[in-house]
């Protein structure tokens, strides 16, 4: 649905991501607001949104992967820690620079989610995603037990310097963290309306018939693979640099877990979805942190500290309503919307 | 010689759990097609409910034992009923996430009432040891083994010999013409969820006896999912051999490799072999090849 009154004259316009001056208006104004906002927000804010993005980029990388691509992967979180302890290494003990380290990491855990793509070459379906935990187990046994990786200590990257300027605190990797979120979002919109999202998409939804077609269904697969990893690794260096401390806790199955529970809540095939999808489930996260607290005073049975195991099994819940009611997620519910207000006061 | 034994006789006894698992993911998906990542809790439910019936309520044992089985065969009912009887039609990996958001929902609910700490029962049912080959082996494992044989004999004389049993097989075969022939699918998957929650409560209770009820319990489920594919989705003496198989593998490797590479082999191993075994031979040890046809 487009808005009313905007007719294409050329190719270009219909390509176009962004098509009104309206769009311009709201990107322009969210761009000032995010630049802006450590001058007036708060820190509990700022860290939520360094946290945000960070998911997001991961998230992204399996919208890729498993929302275009089609090829569910839970190995997300052990390509994140790839990337992290790749920046970590490459800082902390080589010495190199972050703004150097950050793509290297992103490339190391595309390169070593080749491996995590090769078993696509025989299986497809829920077999893939057995696979891919497979290597999430693999891959998070190894790093404790290599030397270069601290073993189970972890390691502690810097924080990342131009100059004698470190971005050391929280306010100031803000910057840094959504620079690259932006460019990052950027780059998945683009891809997915490329010749290679094409063919994602035509493998996505019949894999033979997009063979026949002639795409090479084995490389657009491990490629897919490379760029989510790509995207898991760089998010991995981000997480590294914020918190400055890495340790196989950080992780573990059940982020991966939650990363497609956000991809399935915010709607497979849909860059928007990914926002969604992040944005709401750490909403209900926050809502159960809240609320645990008030439900453990007035049922005492439930235990003390009831706010973790609670968010597990409301998360649970609230994928099995989406599945059922509305498996296209929420990125399917906006275009609902925006369809209807386009039309209003009309019907159809 | 010893060692091996040693390292090999337990092994085949947890084998047989995880045998015993796997065969409960087996039956699911020879009659659905759906892969439950699910099992797990319904295990680790089955072990709880034992718990709560033995050292909670000071039932006796086999009202305890009983009460977990009618507990788990409710719990296997209502996961179908709820959750997956709205997704029939569907695409079959969206059934597939849904067994995994059922699992990420009743984990919840399993911290919930563990909070955080490990129950057992371990201690009140010691037997005693019992030697075989020089090996000591408790008695209660012995037993369980025994039982894990056993469920596997009822389910092979239930496929063959009932009504129910005959209609099981032929809505694995396809569902659309076993409907034609008078055979109520739905039924069928209600009935199917219920045995399959049953049986793994049976393996969940002696799982627990092992390994303690605790937050890993419900991940037994990963690995009766590894067992289920390295036999075969849809073979059920797929799922007996693969899970001996794996369960003395693990032991094995992690007897003699650990003191090389440092530890913890043993849980790893399991996800080593599953990817060997989804490169080299995909459908298993004794599964079915099925033809894509377009």
């Amino acid at each position: 649905m487009r808005p009313c009154g905007t007719f294409d004259e050329h190719y270009s316009q219909d390509m176009a991501i962004l098509r009104i001056k309206r769009h311009w208006g709201f990107l322009i104004s969210i761009l000032i607001f995010l630049y802006t906002f450590p001058l007036y927000g708060s820190y509990y804010f700022i860290s939520l949104i360094n946290h945000l993005s960070i998911t997001i980029i991961i998230v992204l990388g399996l919208q890729l992967v498993s929302g275009y691509c089609g090829q569910i992967s839970f190995g997300q979180a052990a390509f994140m820690a790839v990337g992290a302890y790749t920046s970590a290494v490459l800082t902390g003990k080589a010495g190199i620079s972050f703004f150097l380290a950050l793509p290297i990491s992103g490339i190391v855990a595309g390169l070593i989610g080749l491996g995590g793509g090769a078993p696509s070459l025989r299986i497809k379906g829920f077999y893939l995603a057995m696979a891919t935990i497979a290597i999430h187990f693999v891959v998070m046994w190894l790093i404790p037990h290599l030397e270069i990786t601290g073993k189970t200590q972890g390691l502690h990257p810097p924080a990342p310097q131009i100059g004698s300027f470190s971005f050391d605190s929280d306010e100031k990797i803000y910057y840094v963290i959504i620079t690259v979120m932006l460019l990052m979002t950027y780059g998945a919109r683009n891809i997915v309306r490329t010749r290679v999202g094409r063919a994602f998409v035509a493998i996505r939804d019949n894999d033979l018939a997009a063979e026949v077609m002639g795409i090479e269904l084995y490389r657009y697969k491990l490629l897919a693979f490379f760029i989510s990893c790509f995207y898991a690794g760089i998010a991995g260096s981000l997480w590294a640099h914020w918190i400055q401390v890495v340790h196989p806790e950080q992780f573990t199955l059940l982020h991966a877990l939650n990363y497609i529970g956000m991809l399935i809540i915010g709607g497979g095939g849909s860059i928007p979805g990914v926002f969604f999808g992040v944005i709401f489930l750490r909403l209900l996260d926050e809502g159960v942190m809240f609320a645990a607290p008030l439900l453990a005073s007035i049922f005492p049975w439930i235990g003390i500290a009831p706010a973790a195991s609670m968010s597990v099994s409301v998360f649970g819940i609230v994928l099995i309503l989406f599945l059922i009611y509305e498996p296209r997620g929420l990125a399917h519910r906006w275009e609902i919307f925006k369809a209807s207000y386009r039309l209003y006061p009309f019907a159809h | 010689m010893r060692e091996f034994l040693q390292l090999a006789i337990p092994g085949l006894m947890i084998g047989g759990l995880y045998s015993l698992v796997a065969a409960a993911i087996v039956l699911v998906y020879k009659s659905t097609r759906v892969v439950s990542l699910a099992h797990g809790q319904l295990l680790a439910f089955g072990g709880l409910f034992f718990w709560i019936g033995l050292v909670a309520l000071h039932l006796p044992l086999w009202i305890s034992i009983l009460m977990a089985l009618v507990c788990s065969t409710i719990m296997g009912w209502l996961v179908e009923r709820i959750t997956l009887r709205p997704l029939i039609g569907q695409p079959l990996i969206s059934a597939f996430l849904m067994t995994f958001a059922i699992f990420m929902a009743l984990d919840g609910v399993f911290q919930l009432i563990l909070k955080g700490e490990s129950k057992t029962y371990a201690t009140l049912l010691a037997l005693g040891e019992f030697d075989l080959l020089g090996v000591p082996i408790r008695i209660v494992q012995l037993i369980s083994f025994a039982v894990v044989l056993f469920v596997f004999l009822l389910l092979a004389l239930f496929f063959r010999f009932t009504k129910t049993g005959l209609g099981m097989r032929a809505t694995a075969e396809d569902h659309q013409l076993s409907q034609s022939t008078g055979i109520n699918v739905r039924t069928i998957f209600s009935i199917i969820w219920v045995i399959s929650a049953t049986v793994a409560s049976v393996a969940g209770m002696g799982t627990a006896y092992v390994m303690d009820i605790h937050f890993p319990l419900p991940y037994i489920g990963i690995k009766g999912l590894i067992v289920a594919l390295f036999g075969g989705l849809d073979s059920l003496p797929g799922a007996l051999l693969a899970g001996l198989i794996l369960g003395m593998l693990e032991n094995l490797i992690a007897g003699y490799l650990d003191p090389l590479v440092g530890g913890g082999l043993k849980d790893v191993a399991a996800y080593v072999l599953l990817l060997i075994v989804l490169l080299v031979k995909p459908y298993g040890l004794l599964g079915l090849k099925r033809i894509e046809r377009v």
